[in-house]
């Protein structure tokens, strides 16, 4: 039952009903009855997956609470983080070592590691998502940061809660936990933002992401066949397709999550108006993600605050090890390996910009805008690490791009104008447009200042892009798959 | 990487917090942080308050549904040609000598103006329902949804494919297919076929509010079969990959020789025909050409064939097999379907005489 899918927007529609007729002490146990179900709806085996990483969490959180021995507790918080992340890795991972051990062995010829059996293994979907967040409670318990939660039924919706369980925000414990033990009244203004924030989020996944996503699937899916103008064009349209499927998806989890009256974390906040990589990712993209890799893998590794040789491998362990998060391939490594020489670069250039700027002092906007336009096409490139199906593929597409970049200028225009993407482009201006309101002043703010009228032809006008324009062929969402 | 977090400023989270909002829920951090505890009388007003405006909202969105669909259905009238609901429900005559039904291969003789012709060599009047991709449940909702606009015909001529008793894909999922309702124009009596088939009622939601009518992509574009432009032109140069990529994309890999005898399409063709003679029309099979290398490919092809023959004779049905006929590789545009010079030699010297004789 994926989000983006009229039995979800039922399932749900039912839910809420249900939910605000039943007294308050009966609505967490509904929730996590919803959630288990809406999780059963993939894959039924899934849930003992899922149960089994929370039993490990909740079990290791209260062993944690109650150990006083600092040995013991560290040795108690590895246990439980290699079982949680164990079955990560073994779900998630085990047929990439064993493909990349058997590469390695057929490039040396020298049998260098044990053969791993390729295991015909099925990706949890959420998997990478709840098991972080078992993960970064088992920490918070361990730090005393954090008191274990003794209720079995709170902690297990914590990590199954429906609306985040497929792709984040990876939540923290504490605000969840706390918004689930107080008294969830029905709020008018909460229900509709978070109506808005789902119709939002449908629109941009459905209307844009998958619309985009036909062009991009269908020039990735053989770049060696794709012209040249097609690819630079598919490269393009895919920044925008992974911006709002996974924009979209985060937007509809906490809509969804507000109408419920629990509120989730913040995950992006218009990343491609970034004025910086360094902004991009630390103030605007994947923010739950970026968050847990600072509080519970770049801070313990020393973070800033150790030599800057150190803290400059400390920024590339943190992004080689996103990038895997995201995908059992070495195209994400890369991906994740180039982000994170930005960053070194970033840090190591910092004076000598500096000294540019006061050198070549801009206007404010001019400054802005370049940063914007430098920072988008610093981020493209290594989208093609992210979308392509293989090292070979992405060097493919860098090869062709750049072999025709003389003739592009002649050819992209011609191409530009055919129907679908001409379509597709005025989405993409759309969304930008919302986007730049949005950064000035919060669009909820302006549509809350607007007659009922205005406000009502504004959500008729998305519903019915919805239903005349939406790509409504269930696409998954792409970072399920992580 | 940044160590610090920096406050929300989202357009949605950030109104989280606004102080035009405050009734939002959001995790407390002190007992002052919190508003007033409502009451449940409170709850239930604002609940009823909510659900007044939602409904009118709810009532506003079903006029301007209504009227997107009534402009969706105006389109169809407008743009729809191929669409086989379509044609049924806009058919020129109420009495027709033949409806053919089957798949692809039998779609073609309907490419351009091939029907025209063939209506001319047989003096009979026919109208073709082969739809692309379709087994024997859809040609099934067809003929009954035929039946049901008051046309009648003397004889149903059936070209019989045999992927098509293979797997649900040709059958239930493509009776599902919401592409076959972008264009069929809304009919209470479509709406009771698709009710009384099983694997009819899950498209009928999608039916009844049009949606695919709504949602259609190619809203504007030309109703043709996809074959139908200069494709149907082209003659074909058989390669033996592509060849085994539309047998992998036609017939499941796990059939063996008892699939045929247990499958459920080829009791649905069978009660298909007691239909049709219970109606006191006639019923006719035909087997099309196929290019002897492809035929080799099929499985169970043989057995298949066998079948068809003894289901023929247990209901006394004509049956007619020219799949070793006509079956020059230059008389098809892809692996498997006539082209435009093999359909037209197909209809003149075989599938033309044969409803000639029908008339006769």
């Amino acid at each position: 039952m994926l989000p983006n899918s009229f039995t979800f927007l039922a399932f749900f529609a039912v839910l809420a009903v249900v939910y605000y007729g039943i007294p308050h002490r009966f609505r967490w146990p509904l929730l996590l009855i919803a959630s288990l179900y809406f999780y059963a709806t993939f894959d039924p085996r899934y849930l003992f997956l899922l149960l089994g990483v929370t039993a490990v969490a909740y079990v290791g959180g209260l062993l944690l609470a109650r150990e006083s021995g600092a040995g013991k507790r560290r040795l108690l918080l590895a246990g439980c983080v290699v079982a949680v992340l164990g079955a990560l890795l073994f779900f998630k991972y085990w047929n990439f070592f064993a493909d990349s051990a058997a590469s390695l062995q057929s490039m040396t010829g020298i049998p260098l590691l044990p053969a791993f059996p390729r295991l015909d293994l099925v990706l949890a979907v959420g998997l990478s998502f709840y098991t972080f967040s078992c993960i970064s409670y088992l920490v918070d318990v361990y730090r005393q940061r954090l008191a274990a939660e003794r209720h079995v039924g709170y902690f297990a919706l914590y990590v199954s809660f429906f609306p985040k369980l497929l792709a984040g925000p990876i939540e923290r414990a504490e605000p969840f936990l706390q918004q689930l033990k107080q008294p969830i009244r029905f709020s008018a203004a909460g229900v509709s933002l978070g109506l808005q924030l789902m119709l939002w989020g449908l629109f941009k996944k459905v209307v844009i992401a998958d619309r985009l996503a036909l062009f991009v699937d269908g020039v990735y899916g053989q770049p060696a066949f794709a012209s040249p103008a097609d690819l630079l064009i598919a490269t393009y349209f895919f920044a925008f397709q992974l911006y709002c499927d996974f924009s979209g998806y985060s937007d509809m989890a906490i809509g969804a999550s507000l109408v419920l009256g629990i509120r989730l974390m913040e995950n992006f906040r218009r990343p491609y108006l970034a004025t910086s990589t360094r902004e991009f990712w630390g103030r605007r993209w994947h923010l739950s993600l970026a968050g847990w890799f600072r509080d519970y893998l770049y801070i313990p590794l020393g973070g800033s605050r150790v030599a800057r040789v150190r803290k400059h491998c400390n920024i590339m362990v943190v992004f080689l090890v996103s990038g895997l998060w995201h995908g059992a391939a070495w195209t994400f490594v890369i991906w994740g390996g180039i982000n994170g020489l930005y960053h070194v670069v970033a840090d190591l250039t910092r004076g000598l910009r500096e000294k540019v700027r006061t050198t070549i002092p801009l206007p404010g906007g001019l400054r802005t805008v370049l940063g914007v336009l430098i920072t988008f096409h610093l981020i493209l490139p290594t989208w093609v690490f992210f979308r392509a199906n293989s090292f070979a593929d992405a060097t493919t597409v860098f090869a062709r791009v750049a072999g025709s970049a003389g003739s592009l200028p002649a050819l992209l225009p011609t191409r530009l104008l055919a129907g679908e993407i001409l379509v597709s482009l005025a989405l993409i201006v759309l969304l930008l447009g919302v986007e730049i309101l949005d950064e000035r002043r919060p669009l909820q703010q302006r549509l809350a200042r607007q007659p009922t009228p205005v406000r009502w032809g504004i959500y008729y006008g998305a519903c019915l892009t919805l239903l005349v324009l939406g790509t409504w062929q269930l696409q998954d969402f792409v970072y399920m798959q992580f | 990487m940044t160590d610090n977090h920096s406050p929300s400023n989202s357009p949605f989270n950030s109104s989280f917090n606004s102080p035009s909002d405050p009734t939002v829920n959001r995790p407390a951090t002190s007992d002052n942080d919190l508003p007033p505890t409502p009451t449940v009388t409170d709850e239930v007003d604002e609940i009823r308050s909510f659900l007044g405006r939602a409904g009118r909202f709810v009532l506003v969105g079903i006029c301007l549904y209504l009227a997107v669909y009534l402009g969706a259905e105006w389109l169809v009238y407008q743009t729809a040609e191929r669409n086989r609901f379509f044609t049924v429900k806009t058919a020129a005559m109420n009495d027709y000598d033949h409806v053919i039904l089957g798949a692809s291969h039998a779609a073609v003789f309907d490419y351009r103006d091939l029907n025209t012709r063939l209506e001319q060599m047989t003096g009979a009047d026919i109208l073709n329902l082969a739809t692309e991709g379709s087994g024997v449940l859809l040609n099934r909702v067809l003929l009954e949804y035929f039946y049901a606009t008051g046309h009648t015909s003397d004889t149903v001529v059936y070209v019989v494919d045999s992927f098509a008793f293979y797997s649900p894909e040709w059958n239930e999922v493509r009776l599902q297919d919401a592409e076959l309702y972008a264009r069929a124009p809304f009919d209470p009596a479509l709406t009771r076929i698709l009710l009384g088939h099983p694997a009819g009622r899950p498209v009928l939601l999608d039916y009844l509010t049009g949606f695919s009518k709504i949602n259609n992509a190619d809203r504007f574009a030309p109703d043709l079969f996809a074959a139908e432009g200069p494709r149907f032109d082209r003659v074909y140069r058989p390669l033996a990959q592509i060849d085994r990529q539309r047998m992998a994309f036609l017939y499941p890999a796990d059939i063996d020789a008892d699939t045929l005898q247990a499958s459920p399409y080829l009791a649905a063709f069978t009660e298909l025909i007691d239909y049709v003679q219970a109606r006191g029309d006639r019923f006719i099979i035909v087997r099309p050409p196929v290019p002897s290398r492809i035929y080799q490919m099929i499985p169970f092809e043989p057995e298949f064939d066998r079948t068809l023959r003894q289901v023929a004779e247990q209901h006394d049905v004509e049956l007619h097999d020219f799949t070793a006929v006509n079956n020059d590789p230059g008389y098809f545009y892809d692996s498997d379907h006539l082209n435009q010079a093999g359909a037209l030699q197909f209809l003149q010297r075989y599938l033309g005489p044969v409803l000639q004789e029908e008339e006769d």
